[in-house]
């Protein structure tokens, strides 16, 4: 099993873990007297360009559910986590070259660690979204469906998917130095392939096929299951398992392999 | 008892010309292939066992290999072939300052290196004192302050009387002991004769033929990679200087 000595060997280190997420933290918030706000405001923004754009210009509320705020503000919040994280974890072994050659601590322990970081923000926000939830339910548009259990699946399920996809990038980004600028794009590319915006049965058909193979996609789907009671799209939602495992999978052995070439060049 | 350093057949293989390093842009207009597979053994067939207590020094010339190998003690290199064998924790007084970081505080620095170095919070409140009067007062005058505001020397006294309370049984040593100024290299010299006394093991690195004949009673010698000596310290000074001088 592939695995478990990986995951036995973070636990083991869960106290250096927990030391450096709160130094991530604290270098975070510690330099700007706003500092959670940032967290927050920056997704924000986002849903309100998207929300103006979408609903005032477009009049396009037909390719969300309704309420359409709560379910970009869902959307774009979730989206962050997994982008920053992307973007982070392909710098996590360069950035921190002088600790990654001087301490002997399991290697993998560099990706989680930012995933945990983003992880925690992405829990701080998570009260601007219910705060969305309350006012909508209050005004009477939506309401809680027993459906909402689905989302703490969803942020575990995430944060092996960030944890996978990190696995990956973090090597290979010390040895093929353009990996970074790939990223930034395929991130990009990936906003609009994901069904953060647009609701998957807004796609054309063909579109809604090659969705199920974006993981983010079901994972958006638990996230919104307790609030927008439509019908459940459980392909999608199998098919991120899928893809999660195998990613965490290929992720590890990915590491695992590379782990020594890149020792030699930090 | 079984050693608690153990090499067998180690061997590691680097990339000689340029940095493994590829960019999209010679993908695209080269072709993949165009990546040199000029290689060189930076340390090969190295095969040795330091017992408990033991002090070890390393000798050899610029590049023969001398701080990867203490590095693949130390566990932050792997090797390409054979591997090596560390029973017991390690301090390693390699890169000293590298768990620091330079907008922190020096009091923030001390407890997150502590951390990475496997200390509880507990721990650290426990020794900070002991860690801060080695160090001196005109850094415990500076615990408040950003790290980067520190002198190179004050910043390598703090991660030297870190590592050194760190306890574990093994020390490497890379170096490090031309640090600081006078007074303070006679503290460091003073704690690690105390560490040795106390029972543990040292295997250092350095071209300091004093700071070796203190410390180390085996030497072992490095010649390109290869080990070519094992023995009584004084020995392998001589057979190493009497290689320089027949080079030169």
């Amino acid at each position: 099993m592939i695995l478990l000595p990986q995951a036995r060997g973070i636990i083991a280190r869960r106290q250096v873990l927990d030391t450096l997420v709160r130094r991530d933290l604290h270098v975070r918030y510690a330099g700007s007297p706003i500092g959670y706000l940032w967290t927050i405001l920056d997704p924000l923004a986002m849903a309100l360009i998207y929300f103006v754009v979408f609903t005032y210009i477009f009049e396009a509320r037909r390719v969300g559910y309704q309420p359409y705020v709560l379910f970009i503000v869902i959307g774009v919040l979730a989206w962050q986590w997994f982008s920053q994280c992307a973007t982070e974890t392909s710098r996590a072994l360069l950035a921190e070259s002088r600790l990654v050659r001087s301490t002997n601590l399991p290697r993998e322990l560099w990706v989680v660690r930012i995933v945990v970081a983003k992880g925690i923000e992405f829990l701080l926000s998570l009260p601007v979204m219910f705060g969305f939830a309350i006012f909508f339910i209050a005004v009477g548009e939506t309401k809680i469906h027993y459906r909402i259990l689905l989302m703490p699946v969803a942020i575990v399920l995430q944060f092996l998917l960030s944890v996978g996809v990190g696995l990956i990038l973090a090597p290979v980004t010390v040895l093929f130095t353009d990996m970074p600028r790939i990223v930034r794009i395929a991130l990009r590319m990936g906003f609009y392939a994901t069904p953060i915006i647009y609701g998957v049965h807004a796609a054309p058909p063909v579109l809604q096929k090659i969705l199920l193979l974006n993981p983010m996609a079901g994972i958006l789907e638990m996230y919104r299951a307790g609030f927008f009671p439509h019908e459940l799209n459980v392909p999608s939602i199998i098919s991120s398992f899928v893809i999660t495992f195998v990613t965490l999978i290929a992720g590890t052995i990915v590491f695992k392999r590379l782990e020594a070439p890149v020792l030699k060049e930090i | 008892m079984r050693p608690v350093i153990e090499s067998k057949d180690l061997g590691i293989e680097f990339y000689r010309s340029r940095r493994r390093k590829m960019s999209l842009r010679e993908i695209v207009f080269k072709g993949k292939n165009l990546a040199p597979k000029d290689t060189f053994w930076a340390l090969r067939n190295i095969s040795f066992t330091v017992e408990q207590g033991e002090a070890v020094g390393l000798v050899g010339g610029n590049g023969s290999g001398k701080s990867t190998l203490l590095k693949m003690i130390a566990g932050v290199m792997i090797p390409d072939e054979g591997g090596v064998k560390v029973r017991g924790g390690v301090a390693p007084l390699i890169e000293l300052t590298g768990g620091f970081l330079g907008e922190l505080t020096a009091r923030d620095n001390l407890y997150l290196a502590g951390g990475l170095h496997g200390l509880s919070k507990a721990q650290m409140d426990e020794r900070y004192d002991e860690i801060v009067d080695f160090a001196g007062p005109q850094v415990r005058a500076g615990m408040d302050m950003a790290y980067r505001h520190f002198s190179s020397g004050m910043q390598v006294r703090l991660a030297f009387a870190l590592i050194t309370t760190l306890d574990e049984p093994i020390v490497l040593v890379d170096e490090v002991l031309a640090v600081g100024d006078r007074a303070f290299r006679e503290k460091c010299y003073l704690r690690m004769e105390n560490m040795l006394a106390g029972g543990k093991t040292l295997f250092m690195v350095s071209h300091s033929e004093a700071d070796l004949r203190r410390f180390a009673k085996r030497g072992l010698y490095l010649q390109q990679g290869t080990l070519v000596g094992d023995g009584p310290v004084e020995e392998i000074i001589e057979q190493y200087n009497a290689d320089a001088d027949a080079a030169r």
